[in-house]
C-alpha cells in the first residue's frame, strides 16, 4: 500500500483522539545503578550466566593468557576496537598456543574464541553494548563457543537509563549495536535452562581498570 | 482479512480436546506456575506499579499518534537505507516478502521469531513457492518439526514434555538422541548453525521500532535473532503498525517491562539495535534491510474502545495467569494469538463470524488485567466484545427468551412462581446433588458445567420460618 494512503487510514481512525503526554519522569528500572559500579556489574553477569573480571592493564597478557587456557582454545578471532589493548591480548594468547587471525565469516565460524571490544558496560544488568563498525565486526562476539569483551572501566554506566541517554547518540549512527549480556541461553524445552544456543556458551567482560 | 488458515474447530471443541491430552495441563500449569515465580523476581525491589504507569502512558501516548510516529520512523529507516514497506493487509505484506525472496532467487530463509509471520501465514506461502524456511528459535523449530503452530507467545512449545521432543528430533532425523534438554539443543544448534551460515535471506520479527531512530529493535536469548539480521545478505524485519516508541529514552522503559514480564529477566542476553544495512567498510551485516509495517485490520481499530489492545508489546504475562490458558494451552483457541490478549485480538481481527466465540473462553477474573505490564483492561475488552457479539448473533428467539426471563425476575411473585416451577421441574435432571444435565437450549450450557439445585427450601421461605419460630422463641428455623 502505498505510505501516504496508510498513514492517512491511521489518522482518520485517530480523528479527535487525544494523545495523553508522555511520562515526564522516568521510574526507574529494577536496580538500575546504586554500589560499586564494577561490583554491580559483576553481580549481574554473574547471574546470567557470565563472569567479569577486573584487571590491571599490565595483567591483562596474563588474563587473557588464563582464559585461553581455560577454555583450551587453538584459534581466535580479535577485533580491531580492541585497539590499545591490542598487544597484550595477542601476546596472552600466543602464549597460550591461541592461534590469531583476522575476523571473516570463515575465520569466526572456525574459532574457539572471539575477543572484542565494547563501548560501554550497563551494571544493573552486567550488559556490554558492543556496536558494529568497520573495526567491530558483528560475528567475532557471534560466531565463536566462547565471547570475551574488553572495556575500560569508564565505560561502565549505572543503568539503561543512563546508557541510552548517553549513547542514544551513539546508537542514531549505528547501522547494528547489540547489548550482550552473558552467554546464549534457552528455556523452551520444560523451560530448562540451556546454555549456549545459537551464539557463545561463554561470555566473559574483562574490565580494564585504570591506574 | 488474515490469510492465516481457518481455525480447527470451535473453543468449545479445541478446548474438549486439549483437556484430553494426558499431563498437558500439568506440564503448563507448572511452567506457568514458574513463569509467575520468574516475574516476581524480576521486578523486586522496583515500583513496579510506578513502572506500569509509565509503560500504559508511553504506549497511549504513542499510540495515539500512530500515524506521526510512523512516518518518522520510515523517513528516519529509509534516510539510513532501510527500505520500508507498508503493507495494508497480510496479502499484501506476504506478497512483499516473496517478492524480495524471489528478487534474490533466494532458495533458504533463516527465521527468527516472529508472531506477525504467523498472522500473515508467512512460511506456507513461502514454501509454496519453493523456498526452505526454517524457523530458528528453538521453540519454534519444534513446532515447525511438529508440524503445529505455536501454543505460547513466548514459549513456543512449551506444550511439549522433553520426551516429546526427543521422538520427533528422533523421528524426523533418523537420530537416536535422549530426551535430556542440553543434548536436544545442542543438536539443534549444530543443524542451525549450518542454515544460518547458508541461509540467503533472515526473517525477524520487531519489538520495538524506535521512531526517531529509525532502527528496529530485537529482543532474544538464544542469538537466533542476530543470526538472522547479521548473516544473511538480506534482512526483512516483519512488524505490527503499533510497534513504535518514539525515542531511546521510551525504550529504556519499555524493555525492562517487556522482558521482566515475559521472561523474568531484567534484561535477554541479546538486545539488538538494527539501524540499516551494513556500512561501505563493514566486514559482515546485511546488504539490505527491509522492514514491512502491517495494518492487516489494526487501523480500524484506533478510533473505537478497543484502540489500547494495540498497546500490547506481546509478553505473554496474561497467559501464564489465565486460569483458562492454564487448562487449555495455546492450541485450544485456534487462533494465533491465544490467552486473554488473543480472546480480545483475535475476534477484532478476524471478525466474530470466525471468532466471536473466543471472549467467552474467560472467567473474567480479571487477573490478565492485573499482570498487564501497560494496564490494557483486557477482562473489560472481553466483556465489551461478549456485549458486541451478542447484539450481532442473539436470534429473536433469544432475545425473547431474555425478555421474558427479564420480566419473569422483576416482580415478585412471578420470581416465586418460578423458583416453585424450577423447583418441581429440576427433580428429572438432579443427580446426586447437582444438575449435570439440563433440557435444550439450556444444555448448552450445562455441557460444560454441573449446577447446584434449586434449594429445597428458598431463601424466602426459610426466612419467613425463621422470623415466625423467633417470634415462638425458637432461635432458628429448623
Amino acid at each position: 500500500m502505498d505510505a501516504d494512503a496508510f498513514l492517512a487510514r491511521a489518522r482518520s481512525g485517530l480523528a479527535g483522539v487525544a494523545a495523553p503526554p508522555l511520562p515526564g519522569t522516568r521510574p526507574p528500572t529494577p536496580a538500575s545503578g546504586d554500589g560499586r559500579l564494577f561490583d554491580r556489574f559483576a553481580e549481574e553477569l554473574e547471574k546470567a550466566g557470565g563472569t567479569a573480571r577486573w584487571v590491571n592493564r599490565q595483567d591483562l597478557s596474563a588474563e587473557v593468557y588464563e582464559l585461553a587456557i581455560e577454555m583450551g582454545a587453538a584459534a581466535a578471532v580479535v577485533s580491531d576496537d580492541v585497539d590499545e589493548f591490542r598487544e597484550r591480548i595477542d601476546r596472552g594468547l600466543a602464549d597460550a598456543g591461541c592461534a590469531v587471525g583476522p575476523v571473516s565469516r570463515e575465520a569466526a565460524a572456525a574459532a574457539d574464541l572471539g575477543v572484542t571490544g565494547a563501548v560501554a558496560g550497563v551494571c544493573s544488568t552486567g550488559s556490554v553494548l558492543l556496536r558494529a563498525a568497520p573495526a567491530s565486526p558483528r560475528i567475532a562476539s557471534l560466531l565463536p563457543p566462547a565471547h570475551v569483551a574488553i572495556l575500560h572501566e569508564a565505560v561502565l554506566v549505572p543503568g539503561f537509563e543512563e546508557l541510552f541517554d548517553v549513547l542514544g547518540e551513539q546508537l542514531l549512527e549505528a547501522n547494528a549495536a547489540v547489548l550482550v549480556t552473558g552467554p546464549s541461553r534457552t528455556s523452551d524445552i520444560e523451560l530448562t535452562l540451556v546454555r549456549g544456543v545459537h551464539g557463545p556458551k561463554r561470555m566473559t567482560a574483562l574490565v580494564v581498570r585504570e591506574e | 482479512m488474515t490469510a492465516g488458515e481457518e481455525r480447527a474447530g470451535t473453543f468449545a471443541e479445541l478446548a474438549h480436546v486439549q483437556l484430553e491430552k494426558p499431563g498437558l495441563r500439568r506440564a503448563i500449569g507448572s511452567a506457568m506456575d514458574r513463569f509467575v515465580v520468574n516475574r516476581a523476581n524480576a521486578f523486586a525491589g522496583a515500583d513496579l506499579e510506578a513502572m506500569r504507569a509509565a509503560g500504559e502512558a508511553i504506549r497511549a501516548h504513542t499510540v495515539a499518534r500512530l500515524d506521526v510516529y510512523l512516518a518518522q520512523f520510515a523517513e528516519a529507516a529509509e534516510a539510513r537505507g532501510t527500505k520500508v514497506f507498508f503493507a495494508a493487509d497480510g496479502a499484501e505484506a506476504v506478497e512483499y516478502v516473496r517478492g524480495v525472496v524471489r528478487g534474490h532467487g533466494a532458495t533458504r530463509v533463516a527465521k527468527g521469531k516472529s508472531m506477525a509471520s504467523e498472522e500473515i501465514g508467512l512460511n506456507h506461502a513461502l514454501e509454496a513457492d519453493g523456498v526452505d524456511v526454517v524457523e530458528t528459535d528453538l521453540g519454534e523449530y519444534i513446532v515447525q518439526v511438529a508440524h503445529e503452530p505455536p501454543s505460547h507467545i513466548i514459549v513456543p512449545a512449551i506444550h511439549k514434555t522433553r520426551q516429546d521432543v526427543a521422538e520427533l528430533f528422533n523421528d524426523v532425523h533418523h537420530t537416536d538422541l535422549p530426551a535430556d534438554p542440553p543434548e536436544l539443543t545442542r543438536f539443534a544448534r549444530e543443524l542451525l548453525r549450518d542454515r544460518f551460515l547458508s541461509a540467503d535471506v533472515g526473517i525477524t520479527g520487531v519489538n520495538f521500532a524506535v521512531a526517531d531512530a529509525g532502527a528496529v529493535v530485537i529482543v532474544t536469548n538464544e542469538g537466533n535473532g542476530r543470526m538472522c539480521s547479521t548473516l544473511p545478505k538480506v534482512h526483512v524485519a516483519l512488524m505490527g503498525m503499533e510497534r513504535i516508541v518514539p525515542s531511546f529514552r521510551e525504550l529504556a522503559v519499555m524493555l525492562p517491562l517487556l522482558t521482566g514480564s515475559a521472561t523474568g529477566q531484567r534484561v535477554t542476553a541479546y538486545l539488538n539495535v538494527i539501524g540499516g544495512p551494513r556500512g561501505p567498510d563493514d566486514v559482515d551485516g546485511p546488504d539490505e534491510v527491509h522492514v514491512v509495517i502491517l495494518d492487516n485490520g489494526r487501523s480500524r481499530l484506533l478510533g473505537t474502545e478497543y484502540r489500547s489492545v494495540l498497546h500490547c508489546i506481546r509478553c505473554g504475562a496474561c497467559q501464564n495467569v489465565c486460569p483458562v490458558y492454564r487448562q487449555v494451552g495455546g492450541h485450544g483457541y485456534g487462533a494465533v494469538y491465544g490467552g486473554p490478549i488473543g480472546a480480545v485480538l483475535t475476534p477484532l481481527l478476524d471478525g466474530f463470524e470466525r471468532a466471536g466465540d473466543l471472549p467467552y473462553a474467560s472467567s473474567l477474573c480479571a487477573a490478565c488485567t492485573d499482570v498487564c505490564p501497560v494496564r490494557i483492561p483486557l477482562h473489560e475488552h472481553l466483556l465489551s466484545l461478549r456485549r458486541d457479539v451478542a447484539r450481532e448473533r442473539a436470534g429473536a428467539a433469544e432475545r425473547s427468551a431474555f425478555r421474558t426471563w427479564s420480566a419473569v425476575w422483576s416482580r415478585p411473585w412471578s420470581y416465586r412462581l418460578a423458583a416453585r416451577l424450577g423447583r418441581a421441574g429440576q427433580v428429572v435432571f438432579a443427580r446426586g446433588g447437582r444438575i449435570r444435565r439440563a433440557p435444550f437450549p439450556l444444555s448448552r450450557w450445562t455441557s460444560g458445567r454441573d449446577l447446584p439445585p434449586i434449594a429445597s427450601r428458598t431463601f424466602r421461605e426459610r426466612w419467613k420460618r425463621t422470623r415466625r419460630g423467633s417470634r415462638n422463641g425458637a432461635p432458628d428455623g429448623r
